[in-house]
């Protein structure tokens, strides 16, 4: 038991402390509550579609996941025109556009939540880390020199509006975490099952293993 | 059904091979929880297999294409997700009950004799094992995939004369591209049936000379019970809580053993700011890094993982029970297990400021424990035998010395 106890707190130390290692961030992310219910995931998307889109695509996001945050045939229908059911969202720029207008290719953003350390903090923090410099250009605290130009305004605009656009940065990242993980909710739900299974299991073998071990005789060495 | 297997029977040792290496397979009765582990990595074995060869289905090894092909695993497959992540995390699961396994071994000096076979197996296993998860990597063909290949092949680089050539033959390219991709693909592919058909040897092996036991005396004929049902039904149970923790990182945190690099398509062109492995590779890289000088990491890596090989050499100690009679050998122990989580603590980190020092002292601490093993184990051993050691033990350790001196007469005679 003392082995036990020992090891155990050994690898707790370890676990905490081996995902600590550096971020090279030059500002900390800001603390967020992730948004996950359908409402926000549709206005997130609604925020996408007339503003990232128009440089970034969602490769690995199809038509046909859409009717999975709440969006009806119709809607989809719509959205999609005349592309296939089960095309990928498109950028609306060509990649050798944008790196021409903005000199580099704006990534995908499919994964953009899973490809950053705290991905969705790491979102909204950029987002809402743009501000006006003294000759008036902007940029970002997060990521100084920044290619993408600061897409809600956020370094112009005055408190009111930025509580607005921090709300829409809000839901941006509820949608971009979804489609980083679309299963996340189905295997967190059945997760649950597995788990309550397996402590049943785990319950019902530790019985039978005290059952069966209580028929043998006691032990002939004399240091056990 | 009888008659079916009297049938078998009469051509196949079916009933008394069950009989004799399962049902009635004589097993000490004082193992602890930490026995399991040996069959747990078995199960594992198996999961990862299974779920391989269902993403094997699915994937392409393309470098076009793996990156997407996983995406479409994660996304389009029925049960995909579940099926990637039962095999990600299954992985890290494997080295865990892996280590905790060789820790065991360690600690209670299983591999002293006559289970220097069972070590030794053990040890290729392990070495197997590295290789298979190491080119399974590659195969997500992400950002840290592609440069933790690029950085680990080209330190084959550091061999003398054709050091160049190897890394190219490995490759097959001049940097880590479709090619490599394929191969690795095919023969991670491979190298679990090879594991397959080793760990039949070591189970071989094992039946031959029966499991050690904590105390590490040989019990008493009556104190060796049939493995059905006591440790059937122990093994059961502790496969449900190891699958209870498994489920818990499959359902709830599967990217925690996942970098967020990888989520990033490989670009040859863009090397990451901070290259790592994953997580059971960091003490061996750490170690790797702390010497300044690139072929001497190499070697000393190459060295801090073969080394366990010679522990029955090492260890000169005759006190049976590992570290259960032996408080020095216990300290040292212990001063291992933490000196290899430091080792992990650096290798994750970037090589900065006093992390570098730290890696080296550790690194330094990690060979000293196996170089100084046999002076130190020799000393205890005269210590606390002056001391006087428990009546059983004593005795078993002149029984055994009995053995050898006329093992050593005969010999002679022999020659004579």
């Amino acid at each position: 038991m003392n082995i036990l106890v020992k090891i155990s707190l050994l690898l707790t130390a370890f676990l905490v402390l081996s995902p600590a290692s550096a971020s090279t961030a030059a500002m900390p992310l800001a603390k967020l509550d992730i948004a996950n219910d359908k409402e926000s995931i549709q206005r997130g998307f609604e925020v996408y579609y007339n503003n990232c889109r128009f440089c970034h695509q969602l490769k690995y996001i199809k038509y046909q996941y859409l009717p999975d945050i709440g969006f009806d045939k119709a809607k989809v229908d719509a959205l999609r025109g005349s592309q296939l059911i089960n095309a990928s969202l498109q950028s609306t720029m060509s990649e050798a556009a944008a790196n021409e207008v903005f000199g580099a290719i704006p990534p995908d953003l499919s994964l953009m939540a899973k490809a950053r350390k705290q991905g969705p903090r790491y979102i909204y923090t950029l987002l809402t880390a743009y501000y006006e410099k003294s000759d008036g250009g902007y940029d970002n605290k997060l990521m100084p020199g920044i290619k993408m130009p600061d897409p809600f305004g956020y370094s112009v605009a005055n408190e009111n509006s930025k509580v607005a656009i921090e709300a829409e940065a809000k839901d941006v990242v509820a949608f971009l975490n979804w489609a980083a993980d679309p299963h996340a909710d189905e295997r967190k739900s059945l997760g649950i099952y597995v788990i309550t299974y397996l402590i049943i299991l785990s319950f019902l073998l530790y019985v039978i293993m005290k059952r069966v071990w209580r028929r043998l005789p006691p032990p002939v060495s004399e240091q056990l | 059904m009888k008659k079916i297997t009297q049938w078998i029977d009469r051509r196949f040792p079916m009933t008394a091979f069950v009989k004799k290496e399962l049902s009635e397979y004589p097993t000490p009765r004082n193992l602890s929880a930490w026995w399991n582990f040996g069959s747990l990595s078995g199960v594992v074995l198996v999961i990862q297999i299974i779920t391989g060869i269902f993403l094997a289905m699915h994937y392409k090894p393309d470098a076009m294409q793996a990156f997407a092909s996983v995406e479409h695993i994660m996304r389009d497959v029925n049960y995909g997700w579940l099926i990637r992540f039962m095999h990600s995390t299954g992985a890290s699961a494997f080295f865990a009950l892996i280590f905790i396994h060789m820790a065991r071994t360690l600690y209670y000096g299983s591999y002293r004799a006559p289970r220097e076979l069972m070590w030794w197996s053990g040890q290729v296993l392990l070495l197997m094992l590295m290789a298979t998860a190491f080119m399974g990597y590659l195969l997500p063909w992400g950002q840290m995939s592609y440069w933790g290949a690029q950085v680990i092949t080209s330190l084959f680089g550091a061999a003398p004369f054709i050091g160049e050539e190897i890394v190219i033959w490995l490759r097959g390219d001049f940097t880590v591209g479709d090619a490599t991709l394929n191969r690795f693909f095919a023969l991670h592919y491979l190298f679990p049936f090879l594991i397959v058909g080793l760990v039949m040897i070591h189970l071989v092996a094992l039946h031959m000379v029966r499991s050690s036991n904590p105390s590490g005396i040989n019990l008493a004929d009556k104190d060796n019970i049939p493995f059905h049902p006591y440790f059937t039904v122990k093994d059961l149970f502790g496969l449900s809580v190891f699958l209870l923790i498994y489920a818990f990182f499959v359902f709830y945190s599967p990217n925690l053993f996942i970098e967020p690099d990888n989520y990033i398509p490989a670009n040859p062109l863009q090397t990451p700011a901070h290259i790592v492995p994953e997580w059971y590779f960091l003490p061996f890289y750490a170690i790797l890094r702390a010497v300044p000088d690139l072929v001497g990491g190499v070697i000393a890596m190459g060295v801090s993982v073969m080394i366990f090989a010679a522990m029955p050499y090492l260890d000169r100690s005759k006190i049976p029970g590992g570290a259960r009679y032996r408080p020095i050998y216990r300290v040292l122990f212990y001063l291992f297990v933490v000196n290899v989580l430091v080792l992990g603590y650096v290798g994750a980190k970037p090589p900065e400021g006093w992390l570098v020092p730290l890696g080296q002292v550790a690194t330094v601490i990690y060979f000293s424990i196996f170089v100084f093993l046999p002076y130190i184990s020799k000393k205890e051993e005269i210590w606390l035998r002056a001391k006087g050691l428990p009546s059983v033990v004593e005795e078993l350790i002149c029984a055994e010395e009995e053995e050898k001196g006329k093992r050593s007469q005969r010999k002679n005679r022999g020659k004579e």
